[in-house]
């Protein structure tokens, strides 16, 4: 086994950063397309969204400090500072240039953003509207950009075969937003948690569909879409392992039987981080989806599917950082 | 009237000004870059004649010394290759060091510039006090030539020995190689040893296939991996006399 250069500290910080930047694309574009009018219908689901996102965003990137030579070995108090050299420049062919700098702009925005749902009070229309609508518009494409940055950084180099796809940046920014769908849920299956029985009641006496409250079957659906997409990833990221040659053949080989990420892959990444968590929600919307019955799931099986789906997401994280450098080009 | 005619000119010579300055910037900055990468003045680069090579460790401990590498760490190692199954076997020696690459991926990965290539000699080397320590260059680099200091904090690798070639002296290694299986020298100059050596021999760089273009040349290098054996059937073992027992 070689030695891992990057450890817990980045394979924490691609996690939180992903889903920190998939709950801000999640809260916006719910925002701001989610129906009714400009952030009419799903204002609460944008709400938690948008006070989710800075958080895991600034610890994941506190996380990718601590773990910087200058931070571990530190001789001289400067030296703490001396990752403020990534904004002294711009290095256009380096992803993370490319990624401090949109972080940085991130951070900003996302924290602004959830400035404008801090009050109690929020909602359509007030004061905060303007300002909270153009900071969705921007969330969009930011927290995609965060996304694909954090695979666009592994995969930057072919002396990591096991990186070096032009599938992982898309792997990496559909687990970012189903992540950040899972943040989001959970937040809101912890906050609202009093009146659960009083949503599921009038769920079911609702007379038509258009009354109500979609906003967890929505959660739920573009879950479902979103771990759809991450199997075709894997699938198209192992498929093209072996359509290459020797190097990248070598590298798929850890996850594969035999190799030592195999069981932390399939069981944890695939079975109790994809599998698992689509198969209940399918079970429970496709009776929305076709016969437009009311969609409500117990509160502890969605939090736990929310858990898992977040487990997954991190264990994908581990297993992509560690198998690209237990694995490197063949041959001398 | 008068006044505004004068303004008018003035303008329109600040215009004018400003336009040629932007010609003349126009004209000059392809040249100038031009000249950084294709007429690059000194083009440094090695030839390891592994065939003089007798596996000394010289080089590897001249480094040590030369640049106080901390416990564990080695900007410069040889390699040992054993193959085959008696009585039909071979034993070479791998001296290995950073390539100096025309097109490094550490340089390109790095994201603070602390990694360059130094424009008029080719040398790969790393500012310390820029280098934040983030390791992106160690994952880049296809030969790990690179090792984070723990003394510094920073990124580190073998830079030729700038601080003696600039003096005009050769690096470290070469100077105390006993078999002369190390030749340095400025590829550019068609009369230089090193350009003689090169012209004359079947020469390999290591990988490649890595795109990096590297400038240490080796003559009769046995390119062999463990991963061979089973291939040839045969046996193959890497010493790497490194801290990482694997070939990185
Ligand atoms: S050998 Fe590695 S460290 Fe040296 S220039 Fe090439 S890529 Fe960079
Ligand atoms: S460790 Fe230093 S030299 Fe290497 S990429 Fe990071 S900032 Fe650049």
């Amino acid at each position: 086994m070689q030695e891992l250069t990057w450890g817990w500290p980045i394979i924490i910080y691609l996690f939180l950063a992903g889903m920190g930047a998939g709950a801000y694309t999640v809260s916006a574009s719910v925002l701001l397309r989610g129906g009714g009018g400009f952030g009419r219908k799903h204002f609460q689901l944008a709400r938690y969204g948008a006070l989710l996102a800075p958080i895991p965003i600034i610890i994941g990137t506190a996380f990718l400090i601590l773990e910087l030579g200058t931070f571990m070995y530190a001789t001289e108090a400067s030296m703490y500072f001396r990752w403020l050299n990534l904004f002294t420049t711009f290095e256009v062919l380096s992803p993370m240039s490319w990624g401090a700098w949109i972080l940085g702009l991130g951070i900003i925005a996302s924290v602004v953003y959830a400035y404008t749902f801090l009050k109690k009070e929020a909602a359509p229309g007030d004061e905060m509207s303007s300002l909270r609508r153009a900071l969705a518009w921007v969330g969009v494409p930011l927290g995609i950009a965060i996304g694909v940055y954090t695979g666009v950084l592994l995969g930057a180099m072919p002396s990591r075969p096991f990186w070096n796809t032009s599938i992982l940046p898309f792997l990496f920014l559909v687990s970012s937003l189903s992540t950040g769908a899972a943040g989001i849920t959970i937040l809101k299956a912890v906050f609202s948690s009093g009146d659960v029985e009083e949503k599921n009641a009038a769920m079911q006496t609702a007379k038509s569909a258009g009354e109500r409250d979609l906003s967890d079957y929505l959660l739920n659906v573009s879950d479902l879409l979103l771990l759809g997409l991450e199997v075709l990833g894997i699938f198209l990221l192992i498929l093209f392992a072996y359509m290459m040659y020797g190097d990248r053949v070598d590298a798929i080989a850890v996850i594969m039987p035999g190799g030592s990420l195999f069981s932390l892959f399939w069981w944890g990444v695939i079975v109790l981080g994809v599998l698992v968590p689509s198969v209940i929600e399918l079970k429970y919307t496709v009776p929305t989806l076709l016969h437009g019955r009311a969609f409500i799931m117990p509160r502890n099986l969605e939090l736990s599917l929310a858990t898992f789906i977040l487990l997954g997401g991190l264990m994908l994280r581990y297993v992509v950082v560690v198998a690209g450098q237990i694995t490197g080009p063949v041959g001398i | 009237m008068a006044s505004d005619s004068s303004k008018k000119t003035l303008s329109r010579r600040q215009f004018l000004k400003v336009g040629a300055a932007a010609a003349t910037t126009a004209a000059t900055l392809p040249a100038t870059v031009a000249s950084a990468t294709t007429k690059q003045s000194i083009h440094y680069a090695m030839v390891i004649d592994t065939r003089r090579c007798i596996g000394c460790h010289a080089c590897s401990v001249a480094c040590k010394t030369e640049f106080e590498v901390p416990l564990g760490e080695s900007r410069s190692w040889v390699e040992y290759v054993e193959k085959g199954i008696f009585p039909n076997v071979r034993r070479s020696f791998l001296p290995r060091l950073c390539n100096h690459c025309d097109e490094p991926d550490c340089v390109d990965v790095c994201p603070t510039g602390a990694t360059y290539k130094i424009a008029s000699n080719g040398i790969v080397d790393i500012t310390k006090d820029i280098c934040i320590g983030c390791g992106y260059c160690i994952q880049a680099c296809p030969y790990g030539a690179r090792f984070l200091n723990p003394e510094t904090g920073t990124a580190d690798k073998c830079n030729f020995c700038l601080h003696r070639v600039s003096e005009g002296l050769v690096p470290s290694c070469v100077n105390t190689c006993q078999g002369r299986a190390r030749i340095f020298g400025d590829i550019n100059d068609p009369d230089s040893e090193i350009s003689r050596v090169l012209a004359t021999n079947a020469v390999s760089v290591l990988r490649p296939e890595m795109g990096t273009k590297p400038n240490v040349f080796y003559i009769d290098a046995d390119h062999t991996d463990e991963r061979d054996a089973e291939r040839y059937n045969t046996y193959v073992r890497i010493d790497t006399h490194r801290r990482q027992k694997r070939r990185v």
